[in-house]
Formats: structure tokens, C-alpha cells, sequence
């Protein structure tokens, strides 16, 4: 038995199965790098927008309990230290570039400015004390020179003759400093209440790069923070000065005095891979750092006190965005573990075909005298040559789609062939056991032992157990260290399998009952294509398990996005009110209202008034809305916003109003607003006016014209605008892009909630497997009808003689495999709506949502149904296509075949 | 030839005499018999096969009886139906009975471990199917066909052997061809040599000549003939056509899964060939009449037996009339 001529002699059915391995060992190498390269991209995207503070590794020392460094040495020892206690998950993700902005040194915090030796006192000053490694490399002197060593001097300062032996310390200032605090070159400044210095400016320097992350880190030595003083009006400015490396030595505990050492992360280093081993590498390095005994600072044991703080907020950056993350992999590896199942299951479905072409042959062989081993060695090794070659193809060309290497993109092919060669080995076994070469299926027939029914029995039980127990416990919340819940994926697994089992024993019982039916009307080729599909001897289990998973993931995969893009949709509705919105804390005058509605797309504006007013005389205070409702439902018409009818309480010159319930107990009560009016509560407004204000208590809305009512007149604070296609700029522009003005529209909105990270991700990743499964639900279909297609020709054949048609046979043929995929279609789409139910808990896509619940129920029937429909059509159009070919063959050769 | 009635016939009827006595009895059982079909190469005993369906047993064979010696050339004819190839599956180690015995060359063919059976597959049997096309694979060629059993038997496949088959059975030509292009007759022939390949003791035939026209049937039955005279290798042929059941020596009919009849040909003093219908009585001394004659007598459900010196009368259950003899 020679595999090759074998091969040679099928090469059709063996290419099939070759694209079908090559295929499958793409998607499964190609899809999860392209999804772990999307998920690094959204965690980059996270961590560039985070600042170098947050992110970076910031240890603290405070000098007062620890000693003291006086030398740049000791720093660069303290450096050195820190990296070696790093724990190495920590360590790989350090900056270590050439642009590193990795420093050290010490800065003092607080400290005021007691005075000026000379002219030009100013109040409300502060300036602390830096020396940083690098900065002298990253600022240039715009006037004056750098700052020399300290030195004492004899001056005295004003007020305080009997101070001595004051430190001087040359320091340099950023430019816009001097000149907002008035402090130019050559001013000395006495530094501190108490245990006074002075501090000589000696040059005005600008930073190289504003943008450097380093100055994230020493925002305040080039940038003045002023803040308001408490209970006054005045500012008080805050600068930090940059001063001499030789000053570390006069730097003391004097001054509130902190080192500091930056380890700066690279933010590409972070991976979503290796996130979870930084956040415990964070955790680790704090321990290791509050009973760190060998560091640069000197340690008392007797304070007591950790020596060193670590200030970084990347833990919480990266537990964030793990959590987010968690949610996308979940459904990505719940889609994925379909689309992979369906793979496998076509890919097996191609191994049978072969295996069903070679079966003469090997039948013969066996039966002229070949062992079983010899017959399982010879097609599976066919299956073999078939198969490997297309494997390492598509493992190569999976290297290919940019992305990480994860284990998946390895185990995955390997897998894939294992099952497909040990499935064509079983198959084999088992088909050539019994050399018989007649297998008498016309007269044997096997019923289910009552222990495989049992064993079915405990799979579904098993699976209803399951999914109760998911939605009674719900997952661990230990994902990060732990991964993925596994009873996550069981769940679905099993409910697939449960359904499966379902489908295949009962889907012969309702399609009796069609059958019944049409054995009463006249046509006859209905009644015998339901009864050879209810006899269900065309198609075998394995068509059932690769479609009611294919139908389950879409159908999960279109729910899903369905609930969420609706949510998406909500959520932005939320945040705008109408289709856009402009609001101001002031009155928007008249000739903006009139710029707005000229803007191109506008096509209603609904002036409202939204401010807080005075209830009655007291201390209580409400949102109150002044606008049209009627106007505002009619621009919500058609959007899932939604606003209560205005009140029909008393006509103007009375001012009806709704009430929030918490008001309820109000009837008519005086409100402070623009004019003091008097309104009468004409109904309860329950859940606030989502888009116009947040507020779903102490809420009031009034008629616009309310103001008017009460003898003033009416106010506009914001319009809410209906229309298509405004454009957010050309809106803001007709504003005036006055910072004041804010301006929102609705598709800017949806754009904010869809841009979040990794939603991009989940919405391909449905798409692509969705129509990855379509193709392969068309595939199965079309092989399960060709693997039977011999029988099916001689049986057509003989009715042909009997007088049936060609388009008849062809639509026997259509009609016998119909039924199959209409109710595979009817449990996927059931088991796809019920498992966002099941998995309800499990997966929560808040964070893709606007922070809005994304809820299982409610959600559009629609796209799931046309999706289930659609792939049903598909399969049934592989039907037809098949029939269509088979129809071409004359009766005579068919009648002839084995014959 | 053990081939009649007579000979399976297990003991002589006692007729009327005295019953044996119970020490008589004892003494009959423990004297050692000469088993049924000691000597034949192939043997069925109350051959019973029984394939079950939904609740439904068919039973193809139902306790056959059938005694064939070796380098016999017999047929076996029987309608559709009447389980003459579930009784080829059974020979050729194909399918297992459901119970009795069926031995062939000395190998029990119920008790045959998978390695006995591909053993027997390899050196004892060989076999012919009716479909020209079942027999040969349609991508080898007739010499590589013939070489396929040897080589699967991990026998040397020596090219000479399989070239002197070719030509023992006229088909030398058709070494290097295809299946293709070959007639019906030359695939069968091919068929037979690679039936022939492995030096079987049995062949089996099922309709070798089913699909072919006269001159096609002529030639392969001959090259059966061949293969029976020259290599002493038995053949059992089920046919059903007259061309070769009238050339055998013997025809064994089957009907409903028994053996009924077998017609024994003989050359007469002329050179004629005389052809006798006998029928089969079994070892417990069950006999088939034949249709024919129960109903021109009008016989049905029981008849009336008669022990004369030298043979059995049977009488339709009627009132005696007198003087029936």
C-alpha cells in the first residue's frame, strides 16, 4: 500500500483537505497574534497617554530620618542598588535607551521665601532647592550663568542680625519664573523661617525639549504652579530652583529635604503578556524596599520608619486596563475556541472524505489479506502527507501577520494535525475492523445502547449544571493570577455539546410529524425527502457538531455586539441629549444661537436653561431645567432617549413644573432663579433627562418661557440641536471656539465610547470569526454531501428510473439535508441568545460601554436571526450547489457504479 | 464422494425394532464415532448466521449442512435471498456465523482469533468478486495487482509467480494494463489470478461470471477450471448461470438458508453427461421436498411416511383409499 499512489489517485479529496489544514493553521496562528498585538497596542496607547510620573518608578527618601548624601557618588550607589534589588520582571520593562530619562537627586519641599537681601520684597513666595542628575543637559542658559558651589557667608539678614554662618547656594531659575515672580539675576533670596539660607540667582535657564518625559517628573522646576491662598485673594507662587551638584553637601534635614532616584519604564516593554508579572514584580519590589538595610540611606531600625517610598501608579495603570482586558480575551477566546472547534470539526469532516474515497481500496486490501495496522498506516499516512506539508505552510505564513509569538501560534498546529491524523487513525480502525466488504447496512441497523444514552444523558445534566452553577457562584475574581476562569470555558463548551447531543436524538421527531403531512399531499418528492432526511442516514453526527457551534458563536458573537454597539449608541444619546449640543455656564447670546442655526446639517434647535436654583427661602438648592419638552420629543424621536410629556398643569401666566420624586412632597413652592417665580408641581419626572442633565434628584423642569412667566424674560444656556451630519468643528467654529462654549455632538460622542482600546478588537475579531464560520458552515455542507454522494446518486438514480426529474432530484437532495441544518440553525440560535444569559455575569463590557450596564435582555432579535438565517441559506446553498453538480451525471454511469 | 443423502444420514432408522436398552445406550455413546466430515476440506454443520435489526432478526443461513472435498469444483445455485453469498462471507472469513461449525482446511472458522483470521485470509482463501471492478484496484496494473496480496502477505512478491499466474490463466498480455483496458472477461481473469496469488488451498467465486457476456463467461469459467485442475486448488462457485452450473460435477442448491438439493453429473458409457437431482437430507434426518411435488400431490402440513425394504414412501395425509402402491 503506497500513501503516495494513493495520494496521487485522491488528490481531490487530499487538497481539499490540505487548504482546509492550511486555512485552519492560519487562523489559528494568525488570529491570536493579531489579537495579543492588538491588545499590546491598546496597553501602549494606554500607557503613552499616562504621564511619566505615573508610570515611572519614583523611590523617595525622606533626609530627615536617614542621614544624609552629600556626593553625586552615593546617588549613582543608591541607583545602582535599586536595580539590583529589582525583582526581573520589573527589571525588563526599565528604560534602558539611549533617551532614558532616568535620574537622581534631591529637592527640597515647601520652602518659603522669608525675604530678599535688597530691594523688591514679594510676598507669598516659594522657592525649594533641586540638584537633578541630567538637567544640566537639559536646559540652556538663556541668561546669566550656572549656579557654582555654596559658601558661607557672613551677611546678615534683616530683622534677624543674630543668625550667623548662613549657607549661600547658587541657583539657577527657568525664565518665566523670574519674571512672574519678579526674582532676575543677581537677587538673593533667604530661604526658610527657620535654620535660614540664602539662595544667589545666578542664571535664567529655558528647557531644550519641553516634552521630555523628564520633566514630567520636574514639572516644578520650569513651570511656576500658582494657588490661590486660602480666604484671600492673593496667589502664592512655587518654583523650584536647579542649584549646584557641590550643594548636595550643604543640602541638609534643615530644609525638607527628599532624594529621589526615577527608574523610568519603557512603555513598549509593557506587554499584556507580561503586565500581570510587573503589577506583583511592583508589589514585590515595595516589600523588598520598606526592609531594604543595604541601601545608599543610611537605615535607622531604631525609627522605624521604611526608608524609602515608592511612588509609581503603573500598578494601578496596568490592573485597569487587565481588567478591561480580561472581558476582550474572554470573549475573544470564547469566539476563537469556536471558530478553532469548527476548524477541527471541517478539518475531520475532510479527513472522513478522504478516508471514504479510499475506502475500496483499502477494503480490498484488507480484505485480500493487509492487518488493520497496515491499512491504518497506509491512509493515515496518506492523510499525513496531505496534511503536514499544509500545516507548516500555514504555520510559516501565520509568521507572517505581525504580532506576538504566544504559545497558541505553536500548539495550535500541532494540535490541529494530532486530532486530524488520530480522527483518520480511529476512523480507519474502526471502519476496517471487519473486513467484511459488504457492510450489510440495509439489513443492520444499530440503536443506541442504553449506556451511550445514558452517557448523553449525563453530558446535558452536566452542562445544565454548569451553566447554574456560573451564574449562581460566578468566576473568580483572582483572573489576574490566575488567567481565565476554566469553568468559563467548559461552560459554553458543554452547553455546545449538550444542544448538539439534543439536536441529533430529537431532530427526527418533528420532522415525523412533517412528514405525516406530507404523506397526505400529492406531490411526492417532499414526502421522500423529509422521510430519507428523518431516517437520517445522509448525514452523520459530525456535520451537527461543526454547525451548531459555527451558528452558536455567531449568534453569540452577533448578540453580543448587537447589545453592545446599542449600549455604545445609548451611552453617547447620554452624553449628548440630541444629535449635538452647545452649552455655556453664561447666556448664549442671540446672533450665536442664529450662527448655530446656520450651521450646514442643523435642523432644530430647543433652546433650554439649566442652572441651579433656590427652593423657597431655605438652604436647599435644585437643578432646574427651563425648556420645551414637546420640541425636545419631537428631536428625540427615533433616538433611545427619551423625555416626559410637558406638564399640563395651569396655563402662563402659572408655571407648571415636574418635580424629581424626591421632591414629590412639594406642590407649590417659590423657586430663586433668574427672578423669583412661583411654581406649581404638575407631575414627577423619574430618572432625570439623560443628555441634559445628569441630575435624576432634586431636578425641576419648568416651560422655557418660565422666566417670562414670573415678568423677566427668557434665558438660553444651551441648545440642543436635531440634524444630520453636523459637523462638531463647524459647530465650534460658529461658536467662536470660545473655550466657555462647549460643544458636543453626538457622533463625536459615539466616536469617544467606540475609540476606547480594544473595543476595535472585539468588533474585528467577531467579524472576521463570523465569516471565517459562514465559509466553513458552506465547507461542511458541501463535504457532508459529497462523502455521501455515491449512495445518494444510485438511490436518485433509481428514482430517476421511476420517472423523477432532474430538478426534482435536485431538490430531494436539497430537501433531505434542509431539515438538518434548519433546526441545527433553530438550537444554535436559541443556545447563542440564552448564552449571554449564562455567561451574563461572567462577562462584563461596562468598560466598553461608556460605563453603561450592558444588558443581556432586550437587546435586538433581529441581527442574531438574519445572522442564524444567513448561515442556514449558506449551508443550504452548498446543498444546491452540490445538487446542481451532481445532476449532471448520466444515469447510466451512475446506475452502473459498484453495481 | 460422501455427497449423498444416504451417507449423511447419521445412523441407520431402527425401523420398528425393540428399544435399546439404557446399558446399550450408554455403551452407543462412549464408543467413539468417526466425526461429521472428518475428512472433508470444507465443512458446515448446522450453519446458522443471523444478522438482527431493529427488533427484527433475519436469519440468512438457517443451519446449513454442506460437505466439500478437496480439489472439488462445485456451484451453488439459489435464488435471491436464499444466503448463498452470507454463506461465500462465511467461507472466505469475511463474517462470522452466528453459531454451528464451519471449518475449511482444518481451521474452525468460528474460532479464529483476528490473527487466525488474517492468516486464513492470506493463505487459504482466495476470492472473486462479481463486479469486474471490485476486484482490482483501477490504479494498478494487472501485475501489480497480482502482486498486491503477496506483498500485504509479506511474501516476496516475486514478478515471475505473478507473471506465470497471469499466463496459467490466458491473460499474459494484460500484465502491464490497467483495469481500464481490459474487457470484462480479462479483469476477471486478473481477478482470479490474484485470487490465486497467494497459493490458496480454496477459491471463492461469487458470480464471476454475472456481468459478462457468453464468450467472456466461457473463458473465465475455463480458467477457473484451469486453476481447479492444474494447482488442486477447490473452488466453490455461487452462480447463477447454467453456462457454469452444468459444467461442475456437482451443483449444491440452497433455498431459505439450507441446503435442498444437489445434482450430481456423471459421464455416462455414451459420453453423455448425466445430470441426477438429489435432496439433501440432514443429520437429524430433516429432508426438503420439492415444491414441485408437494403440490402436485396436494401436500401440506403433514404426510404420511412408509418404511419399505429399500426406500421411504410418502403419502399426502389423506384417508387411504385402498390400494395406493
Amino acid at each position: 500500500m503506497n500513501p503516495l499512489l494513493l495520494l496521487k489517485v485522491h488528490r481531490g479529496a487530499a487538497a481539499v483537505l490540505a487548504v482546509l489544514a492550511l486555512s485552519a493553521t492560519l487562523l489559528v496562528g494568525a488570529l491570536p497574534r493579531t489579537f495579543e498585538r492588538s491588545y499590546d497596542e491598546a496597553l501602549h496607547g494606554v500607557l503613552t497617554g499616562t504621564a511619566a510620573t505615573l508610570k515611572d518608578l519614583t523611590i523617595t527618601a525622606p533626609a530627615g530620618f536617614v542621614g544624609q548624601l552629600s556626593t553625586e557618588q552615593e546617588f549613582a550607589a543608591g541607583d545602582r542598588h535599586f536595580r539590583e534589588v529589582l525583582p526581573p520582571a520589573l527589571a525588563a520593562v526599565l528604560d534602558r535607551g539611549p533617551g532614558s530619562h532616568d535620574h537622581y537627586g534631591a529637592k527640597t519641599t515647601g520652602t518659603p521665601v522669608a525675604g530678599r537681601l535688597g530691594p523688591g520684597q514679594r510676598p507669598y513666595q516659594y522657592v525649594d532647592l533641586a540638584w537633578l542628575s541630567g538637567m544640566d543637559r537639559r536646559i540652556r542658559y538663556v541668561a546669566g550663568s550656572p549656579p557654582g558651589p555654596p559658601r558661607s557667608t557672613s551677611a546678615r539678614l534683616p530683622g534677624s542680625p543674630d543668625v550667623q554662618d548662613l549657607t549661600l547656594f547658587e541657583v539657577a531659575l527657568p525664565e518665566q519664573a523670574s519674571k512672574m515672580m519678579g526674582i532676575p539675576i543677581g537677587t538673593t533670596l533667604v530661604l526658610g523661617n527657620s535654620s535660614p539660607s540664602l539662595a544667589k540667582v545666578t542664571g535664567l535657564y529655558a528647557p531644550l525639549d519641553r516634552r521630555d518625559p523628564y520633566w514630567d517628573h520636574n514639572h516644578d522646576t520650569i513651570v511656576v504652579t500658582a494657588r490661590r491662598v486660602p480666604g484671600s485673594d492673593a496667589e502664592e507662587h512655587h518654583i523650584t530652583a536647579f542649584t549646584s551638584r557641590e550643594s548636595l553637601t550643604a543640602l541638609n534635614e534643615a530644609r525638607s529635604l527628599d532624594y529621589r532616584w526615577v527608574l523610568g519604564v519603557d512603555g513598549a516593554a509593557v506587554t499584556a503578556r507580561n503586565a500581570p508579572d510587573v503589577i506583583q514584580g511592583l508589589t514585590d519590589y515595595l516589600r523588598a524596599l520598606v526592609t531594604d538595610t543595604d541601601g545608599p540611606v543610611r537605615y535607622n531600625a531604631q525609627v522605624g520608619v521604611a526608608p524609602y517610598r515608592l511612588n509609581t501608579a503603573l500598578s494601578d495603570v496596568l490592573k485597569g486596563f487587565l481588567d478591561r482586558l480580561t472581558t476582550a480575551q474572554t470573549l475573544l477566546i470564547l469566539i476563537l475556541g469556536g471558530l478553532i472547534t469548527v476548524a477541527v470539526g471541517v478539518l475531520a469532516l475532510a479527513v472522513q472524505l478522504l478516508a471514504e474515497r479510499m475506502r475500496a481500496a483499502l477494503a480490498l486490501a484488507r480484505a485480500r489479506g493487509a492487518s488493520l495496522g497496515r491499512i491504518v498506516l497506509a491512509g493515515t499516512g496518506v492523510v499525513a502527507i496531505a496534511l503536514v506539508p499544509a500545516v507548516l505552510a500555514g504555520y510559516g505564513l501565520a509568521f507572517l501577520v505581525p504580532g506576538p509569538v504566544t504559545p497558541i501560534v505553536h500548539i495550535g498546529p500541532l494540535l490541529i494535525t494530532l486530532v486530524a491524523l488520530a480522527f483518520a487513525a480511529a476512523r480507519l480502525a474502526t471502519s476496517h475492523r471487519k473486513p467484511l466488504h459488504d457492510r450489510r447496512d440495509d439489513v443492520v441497523a444499530r440503536r443506541p445502547s442504553p449506556r451511550r444514552v445514558a452517557l448523553e444523558a449525563l453530558v446535558v445534566v452536566l452542562a445544565l449544571a454548569g451553566a447554574y452553577l456560573l451564574r449562581t457562584r460566578g468566576l473568580t475574581t483572582q483572573t489576574l493570577r490566575q488567567g481565565a476562569d476554566p469553568f468559563l470555558m467548559f461552560v459554553p463548551a458543554a452547553l455546545t455539546l449538550a444542544a448538539a447531543l439534543i439536536t441529533l436524538r430529537c431532530y427526527p421527531y418533528p420532522l415525523r410529524l412533517v412528514v405525516w403531512a406530507a404523506a397526505r399531499a400529492r406531490a411526492a418528492v417532499p414526502f421522500v425527502g423529509l422521510t430519507l432526511a428523518a431516517r437520517a442516514q445522509a448525514v452523520t453526527a459530525l456535520p451537527v457538531l461543526i454547525l451548531l457551534p459555527a451558528l452558536t458563536v455567531s449568534v453569540y458573537g452577533a448578540t453580543v455586539s448587537g447589545a453592545l454597539d446599542s449600549t455604545q449608541r445609548v451611552a453617547a444619546w447620554q452624553a449628548t441629549g440630541a444629535a449635538a449640543r452647545v452649552e455655556s455656564a453664561a447666556e448664549l447670546p442671540a446672533d450665536l444661537v442664529e450662527r448655530v442655526r446656520a450651521v450646514p446639517g442643523v435642523r432644530t434647535l430647543v433652546p433650554a436653561d439649566k442652572g441651579n436654583a433656590q427652593i423657597g427661602l431655605g438652604g436647599k438648592t435644585a437643578t432646574v431645567i427651563a425648556m420645551d419638552l414637546d420640541a425636545y420629543r419631537r428631536i428625540l424621536s427615533g433616538t433611545p432617549l427619551s423625555a416626559p410629556p410637558p406638564p399640563a398643569g395651569p396655563s402662563a401666566p402659572a408655571i407648571p413644573a415636574l418635580v424629581s420624586p424626591d421632591l414629590s412632597t412639594l406642590t407649590t413652592f417659590e423657586l430663586g432663579w433668574h427672578v423669583r417665580m412661583k411654581v406649581t408641581k404638575a407631575g414627577i419626572i423619574r430618572g432625570g433627562l439623560p443628555g441634559v442633565s445628569f441630575a435624576t434628584s432634586n431636578l425641576i423642569v419648568v416651560p422655557y418661557d418660565a422666566s417670562k412667566r414670573a415678568g423677566f424674560r427668557t434665558y438660553a444656556n444651551m441648545l440642543l440641536i436635531d440634524g444630520d451630519g453636523i459637523d462638531g468643528a463647524k459647530l465650534r467654529a460658529a461658536v467662536g471656539d470660545r473655550p466657555d462654549v462647549l460643544v458636543w455632538t453626538f457622533d463625536e460622542s459615539l466616536r469617544k465610547v467606540t475609540g476606547t482600546p480594544l473595543t476595535g478588537t472585539i468588533m474585528t475579531g467577531f467579524r472576521v470569526v463570523t465569516m471565517a464560520l459562514a465559509g466553513y458552515a458552506l465547507l461542511t455542507v458541501i463535504i457532508a454531501l459529497i462523502i455521501g454522494a455515491a449512495d445518494r446518486a444510485r438511490a436518485l438514480s433509481y428514482l430517476r428510473t421511476l420517472g423523477l426529474s432532474e430538478r426534482q432530484a435536485a431538490s430531494l437532495t436539497v430537501l433531505e439535508i434542509s431539515p438538518l441544518i434548519l433546526l441545527t440553525a433553530v438550537a444554535g440560535l436559541l443556545l447563542g441568545l440564552a448564552l449571554p444569559s449564562a455567561l451574563g455575569s461572567a462577562i462584563d463590557l461596562r468598560a466598553y460601554a461608556g460605563d453603561l450596564a450592558v444588558s443581556d435582555t432586550g437587546f435586538g432579535l433581529t441581527a442574531p436571526i438574519l445572522l442564524a438565517a444567513g448561515l442556514a441559506a449558506v449551508s443550504v446553498l452548498g446543498a444546491f450547489l452540490h445538487a446542481g453538480f451532481g445532476a449532471r451525471r448520466s444515469l447510466g454511469s451512475v446506475l452502473r457504479v459498484g453495481e | 464422494m460422501n455427497t449423498s443423502g444416504a451417507v449423511n444420514a447419521p445412523r441407520p432408522l431402527d425401523g420398528a425394532g425393540d428399544a435399546p436398552t439404557l446399558s446399550e445406550l450408554e455403551a452407543q455413546a462412549g464408543r467413539a464415532q468417526p466425526a461429521f466430515g472428518e475428512h472433508a476440506h470444507i465443512l458446515c454443520d448446522n450453519l446458522v448466521r443471523i444478522y438482527k435489526t431493529e427488533g427484527v432478526e433475519v436469519v440468512a443461513l438457517q443451519g446449513l449442512d454442506l460437505l466439500i472435498e478437496k480439489g472439488e469444483l462445485i456451484a451453488i445455485v439459489g435464488a435471491s435471498g436464499s444466503g448463498k453469498s452470507t454463506l461465500l462471507n462465511v467461507l472466505s472469513g469475511l463474517d462470522v456465523p452466528t453459531a454451528g461449525i464451519a471449518r475449511v482446511a482444518g481451521t474452525d472458522l468460528l474460532a479464529m482469533t483476528a490473527k487466525d483470521r488474517l492468516r486464513y485470509r492470506r493463505e487459504v482463501v482466495g476470492f472473486i468478486w462479481q463486479q469486474t471492478a471490485r476486484n482490482l484496484l483501477p490504479y494498478l496494473t494487472a501485475r501489480e495487482n497480482v502482486r498486491l496480496p503477496m506483498r500485504l502477505a509479506g511474501n516476496k512478491a516475486r514478478v515471475a509467480h505473478a507473471d506465470e499466474l497471469l499466463d496459467l490463466l490466458g491473460v499474459a498480455y494484460c500484465a502491464d494494463r490497467r483495469p481500464s483496458e481490459m474487457s470484462g472477461g480479462e479483469q476477471q481473469r486478473v481477478a482470479i489470478a490474484v485470487a490465486l496469488a497467494n497459493s490458496p488451498q480454496v477459491i471463492l467465486a461469487d458470480e464471476p461470471t454475472g456481468e459478462l457476456d457468453s464468450d467472456n463467461s466461457e473463458q473465465v469459467f475455463a480458467a477457473l477450471r484451469r486453476a481447479n485442475r492444474e494447482l488442486g486448488v477447490t473452488a466453490v462457485i455461487v452462480t447463477h448461470d447454467a453456462l457454469v452450473s452444468e459444467q461442475v460435477d456437482r451443483t449444491v442448491g440452497i433455498r431459505d438458508g439450507r441446503t435442498s438439493s444437489e445434482t450430481l453429473r456423471r459421464a455416462s458409457s455414451d459420453g453423455e453427461i448425466i445430470a441426477e437431482e438429489y435432496a439433501v437430507l440432514d443429520r437429524v434426518g430433516r429432508l426438503q421436498l420439492p415444491r414441485d411435488f408437494t403440490s402436485a400431490l396436494d401436500m401440506e402440513r403433514r404426510v404420511r411416511l412408509e418404511l419399505e425394504r429399500d426406500h421411504i414412501g410418502v403419502w399426502p395425509d389423506r384417508p387411504k383409499t385402498g390400494e395406493d402402491e
